[in-house]
C-alpha cells in the first residue's frame, strides 16, 4: 500500500472485488472453452470462420486501449472541440482503410496466420524477419502502455500502489490468455466490449450534466481560445490531424492484431466487421474525448500537471461510489482488451514465423512443441512488459515514432500482394533507404535549412500523394490512385515546399512513404518476371492436423 | 450545438453495442442449431 490514492476514492477491498469480479469471470469465460488438447492453428487464428458479433466486438476491443481514451481526452483538453476528432476519427480509419487489402492478403493466403508469414511465403526471409520485428516491437511497446496505465488507474483510485497494479494486471491478462490464445482473447472481448461501450454510454452524460450541462459551454467560454472553439482548428490539425492521416495505413500494416483478425474472421464477413469496429472504436474514442472538452471549458488544471490524469480526476469529482466503479471496470476492459490481443499477437508470430518456419521448417514443425513456444512467449512478452512498465517510461512517444518509421513498409507491403514484378531486393531495398532517410529528418540530425529542407519537402510533397494515393488504391484500384496521388501531390506542392520541413514528426513520416515507394517502383520495373500469386495459398496454411483439415505443402525454398 | 456534439457519441456507441449484441446471438444461435462450437 502506499499514500498514492487519494482518501475517499474506492477502497481496497472494493478494487479487489471488482478486480477479481473482472479476472475471475474472464478466467471462467475462457475456462469454458478451453480443450485439454489445444490445436496449434486456433491457438493463432480459432479456426479462421469466427461470427460477425464475436470478431467485430474483438476488433473494436482491441483497437480501443486505455492510452487511446487517454490521448483523446488531452486532444480534447489541448485542442478544444476538433480535438477528439483528429485523434479518434483518424484512429478509426486505421481499421476502415486496411479491410480491402486485407481482403486481398486472405485471397491470397486463406490459411495463413500471420503477415510476415505470408510475407515470406511471397518474398523470403529477409521481408519476413522485417515485418515480423516491426510487429512485435509494437505490440511490446502496446503491452507495456496498457500495463502503466493500469498500474495508473490503480495509483490513482485505490490505496494500492503503482507496482501492485501492473503486477496485478499482468497476471490477470496472462491468466486468461495462455492456456487457449487467440481464442480466449477474442471470446472475452466481447464481454469487455460490452461492458466498455456500456460504460461510454452512461459515463459521458453523467459527467456532461454534473459539470454543468448546457450551460458549461457559457459559463466556461472565457477558458478557451477561438482555435479551440473552433470545430476547423489549424493547430488541431496540423499537430494532431495530419501526423495521425500520414499514420493511418502504417498503424494498420505494422499491426499483428489487426492481421490476425483479418485471417480469422469469416472470408465474407470481413467487411461489415471491420465498418462497425470502425464506427465503434471512432464513437467510443471521441465520446471520451468530450472529457478532455468538458475539462477544458471547466478551466481544471490536471493534477501534478499530467493530462492523462484528466479522466480518472473527471470521474473522481462526478461520479458517485457506483459510476466510479463502472469507470474502473472500463479502463480496466479497454488495456485487458488490447493486452490479450498483443500476447496472441506475439506468440503467433513467434509460433508460425520464428518457429514454424524458421527453427523447424514447416514441414517438420511439431504442433506440441508449437503451442510451448506460444505459452513460453506469452510469459516472456508479459515479464518484458513489466520490466518496461515498471521503469514508467514515456512509451507512447515511442509508439507514435515507431508508428511513423511503419510508413517505410507500407507501399512495399501493400505492392507486394497486387504486383507481381516486385521482388525481395526491391522491399528490402525500399524499407532500408525509408528508414535511413526517416531518422535524420525525425530527429533533425541535419539542419533542414537550404538545399536540405527543399528536398524533404519535395519529398513530402510526394508523400502526401503516396498516402492519399494508397488509401484510395484498396477502394477503387490502380486508375482512380494513380489520379488522386498526382492530383494531391500538385495541389499540396505550392503549399507543402517551403513550410512541411517545419513539422518534424509529420515531414519524416510522409518521407518514409515516398522514399519506400520510389525505390519499390524503381527496382520492380527492372524486373521483367511476375510472381504466381497462387504459390501462396500453397507455401501457408495449417501446422496442426488435429482437425481434419489440409495441410500446406512444404515451400520450395522462396527467394523471389 | 455543442450540447449535441457532447451526446451524440454516447448515442452511436449505443447503436453499435445492440448491433455487436445481435450479431454475437446470432452467431450462438447458429452454432447451437448446427452444432459446432462458437469458437
Amino acid at each position: 500500500m502506499s499514500p498514492e490514492g487519494i482518501p475517499g476514492q474506492l477502497s481496497a477491498p472494493l478494487i479487489i472485488a471488482l478486480l477479481v469480479l473482472f479476472y475471475g469471470g474472464t478466467l471462467f469465460i475462457s475456462f469454458t472453452i478451453s480443450r485439454k488438447k489445444e490445436n496449434a492453428d486456433d491457438y493463432m487464428t480459432a479456426g479462421s470462420k469466427i461470427g460477425f458479433g464475436v470478431s467485430a466486438a474483438s476488433m473494436t476491443a482491441t483497437w480501443i486501449w486505455a492510452s487511446s481514451m487517454y490521448a483523446s481526452a488531452t486532444a480534447g483538453y489541448t485542442y478544444g472541440v476538433s480535438g477528439p476528432i483528429h485523434y479518434g476519427l483518424w484512429g478509426a480509419l486505421m481499421i476502415l482503410f486496411i479491410y480491402p487489402f486485407g481482403r486481398r492478403i486472405r485471397k491470397v493466403a486463406p490459411r495463413a496466420h500471420t503477415l510476415a508469414e505470408v510475407m515470406y511465403a511471397r518474398h523470403g526471409r529477409s521481408s519476413q524477419l522485417m515485418l515480423a520485428g516491426s510487429n512485435v516491437l509494437g505490440s511490446v511497446i502496446s503491452l507495456t502502455s496498457n500495463f502503466i496505465a493500469g498500474g495508473a488507474l490503480v495509483a490513482m483510485l485505490s490505496p494500492f500502489s503503482f507496482q501492485q497494479g501492473i503486477v496485478t494486471i499482468a497476471g490477470g491478462v496472462l491468466l486468461y490468455t495462455l492456456w487457449s490464445g487467440f481464442r480466449a482473447s477474442v471470446l472475452t472481448d466481447f464481454t469487455q466490449v460490452m461492458a466498455m461501450l456500456g460504460a461510454v454510454v452512461v459515463i459521458i452524460p453523467v459527467v456532461f450534466f454534473a459539470a454543468g450541462g448546457p450551460e458549461l459551454f457559457t459559463a466556461g467560454a472565457a477558458n478557451v481560445t477561438p482555435q479551440q472553439q473552433s470545430f476547423f482548428s489549424s493547430d488541431a490539425f496540423l499537430n494532431q490531424g495530419a501526423p495521425y492521416i500520414a499514420a493511418v495505413l502504417a498503424y494498420a500494416i505494422g499491426n499483428q492484431t489487426i492481421a490476425q483478425r483479418l485471417f480469422a474472421v469469416r472470408e465474407d464477413l470481413i467487411k461489415p466487421t471491420f465498418v462497425t469496429a470502425t464506427v465503434g472504436y471512432g464513437a467510443t474514442i471521441i465520446g471520451i474525448g468530450m472529457l478532455g472538452v468538458i475539462a477544458l471549458y471547466l478551466g481544471i488544471e490536471p493534477t501534478g500537471g499530467d493530462v492523462n490524469n484528466l479522466i480518472p480526476q473527471l470521474a473522481a469529482t462526478y461520479l458517485g461510489p457506483v459510476l466510479l466503479a463502472v469507470f474502473f471496470i472500463m479502463i480496466i476492459g479497454a488495456l485487458s482488451s488490447t493486452a490479450d490481443s498483443d500476447l496472441s499477437a506475439l506468440s503467433s508470430i513467434m509460433m508460425a514465423d520464428v518457429y514454424g518456419q524458421n527453427v523447424a521448417g514447416r514441414k517438420k514443425a511439431d504442433p506440441r512443441t508449437m503451442l510451448l513456444v506460444g505459452r513460453v512467449t506469452m510469459i516472456v512478452a508479459t515479464g518484458a512488459g513489466l520490466y518496461f512498465a515498471s521503469g514508467q517510461l514515456n512509451i507512447l512517444d515511442l509508439l507514435v515514432f515507431v508508428g511513423a518509421l511503419w510508413g517505410a513498409l507500407v507501399f512495399p507491403v501493400i505492392a507486394s500482394f497486387y504486383w507481381g514484378r516486385v521482388t525481395n531486393v526491391a522491399f528490402t531495398a525500399a524499407t532500408l533507404s525509408a528508414i535511413a532517410l526517416f531518422v535524420p529528418v525525425r530527429f533533425e540530425l541535419v539542419p533542414m535549412t537550404g538545399p536540405i529542407g527543399l528536398l524533404v519537402d519535395v519529398l513530402a510533397v510526394i508523400g502526401v500523394g503516396v498516402v492519399l494515393g494508397l488509401m484510395c488504391f484498396g477502394f477503387f484500384g490502380t486508375r482512380v490512385a494513380l489520379v488522386v496521388g498526382v492530383l494531391a501531390t500538385v495541389v499540396v506542392a505550392p503549399f507543402g515546399i517551403g513550410f512541411l520541413h517545419d513539422y518534424t514528426v509529420l515531414s519524416a513520416s510522409l518521407v518514409a512513404y515516398s522514399v519506400s515507394t520510389l525505390v519499390c517502383v524503381a527496382l520492380t520495373l527492372r524486373n521483367r518476371e511476375s510472381f504466381d500469386f497462387s504459390l501462396i495459398a500453397r507455401r501457408t496454411g495449417e501446422f496442426d492436423e488435429d482437425d481434419d483439415v489440409p495441410t500446406a505443402d512444404p515451400v520450395p525454398n522462396p527467394t523471389r | 450545438m455543442l450540447t449535441f456534439y457532447v451526446l451524440m457519441w454516447p448515442a452511436v456507441v449505443a447503436g453499435v453495442l445492440f448491433f455487436i449484441a445481435r450479431g454475437f446471438l446470432r452467431d450462438w444461435r447458429e452454432a447451437r442449431r448446427e452444432g459446432h462450437r462458437l469458437i
